[in-house]
């Protein structure tokens, strides 16, 4: 492995790392305040529930564009 | 000439695991309302249960009214995705010359395909429900500089509904190949149990994104 390819490597870990980070404290606190909301007002558990996961899959968009690109770099390692 | 057949034209794995599943969807639908009778028998009651559910589930986004019209797409939207993704979790998927089949929601162009086509359905629905010039003055509300950022959005939200779906059922795809390569036996049980969940959600996901986006597009003005 040259260093072209170690350094590609070090950027495919932190493309996937630092997306990941930002998308789970995100995620976390969307579930957080979604669970709050349930446990005060049981009878909008539905409705809460549908949105968080809307809410949860815009973010995850973030995480899966790090995700794409690590993918894209790896190609690149071969 | 055969060499850009081969090249472009010829069905892939991909192609022929999409048409299997296609097949099995029909034959399920066709088997389970070949004769359709008051007190339902096992098939048809399953095929039932499935479309009162997404009914119930695709109403709450749309309303009552609207959902009788985009039903049919939304509801074969998610068939179609769930079958495809939980077709990863038997065995024979993967990526390689050696693997059986390819899981289709885990080929970019599969997905994209569907993106394009949710594209079209939610700038056409828009169209046919305020009419062509009403409906790109839309875009010029509520406030007329927002109106690049608006059409951005529009091209956005395809390209991200397809890199979502893509990247989750790769990802889940790779990992449970990394875990096989780690310990075959029983490991990669534990991710085939998170994408039972995982397909489901991403299915819902995509389906849900396009239910609002529907909603969004033909929303009555006020």
């Amino acid at each position: 492995m040259t260093i072209a390819e170690g350094l590609i490597a070090i950027g495919v870990a932190l493309a996937i790392g630092l997306s990941t980070i930002g998308v789970g404290i995100g995620q976390g606190l969307a579930a957080a305040k979604a669970l709050e909301g349930m446990a005060r007002q049981p009878e909008m558990k539905g409705q809460l529930q549908s949105v968080m996961i809307l809410a949860m899959g815009f973010m995850e968009a973030l995480a899966i564009y790090g995700l794409v690109i690590a993918f894209m770099l790896i190609a690149k390692i071969g | 000439m055969s060499e850009f057949i081969r090249e472009y034209i010829a069905p892939t794995k991909t192609v022929y695991s999409m048409w299997v599943i296609m097949a099995v969807i029909l034959l399920f639908c066709f088997i389970a309302t070949r004769n359709m009778k008051d007190k339902p028998g096992v098939l048809q009651n399953i095929a039932e249960m499935i479309v009162s559910s997404l009914l119930n589930f695709f109403s709450g986004v749309l309303g009552e009214k609207k959902v009788r019209h985009y039903f049919p797409m939304l509801a074969s939207f998610f068939v179609l995705i769930i079958v495809c993704n939980y077709t990863g979790l038997l065995p024979g998927a993967g990526e390689g010359d050696e693997a059986l089949f390819t899981v289709p929601t885990s080929v970019l162009a599969v997905t994209a395909a569907m993106a394009v086509i949710s594209f079209v359905t939610v700038q056409s629905a828009g169209i046919k429900k305020h009419g062509l010039g009403k409906y790109l003055l839309t875009f010029f509300k509520p406030f007329v500089f927002l109106f690049p950022i608006l059409i951005l959005e529009q091209f956005t939200r395809p390209l991200s509904m397809a890199l979502r779906l893509y990247g989750n059922i790769h990802g889940e795809e790779l990992a449970t190949e990394t875990l096989f390569g780690l310990f075959p036996i029983g490991l990669p049980l534990v991710m085939n149990v998170l994408s039972l969940l995982f397909c489901f959600i991403q299915a819902m996901v995509f389906t849900m994104l396009l239910a609002v986006f529907i909603n969004e597009a033909t929303e009555d003005e006020e």
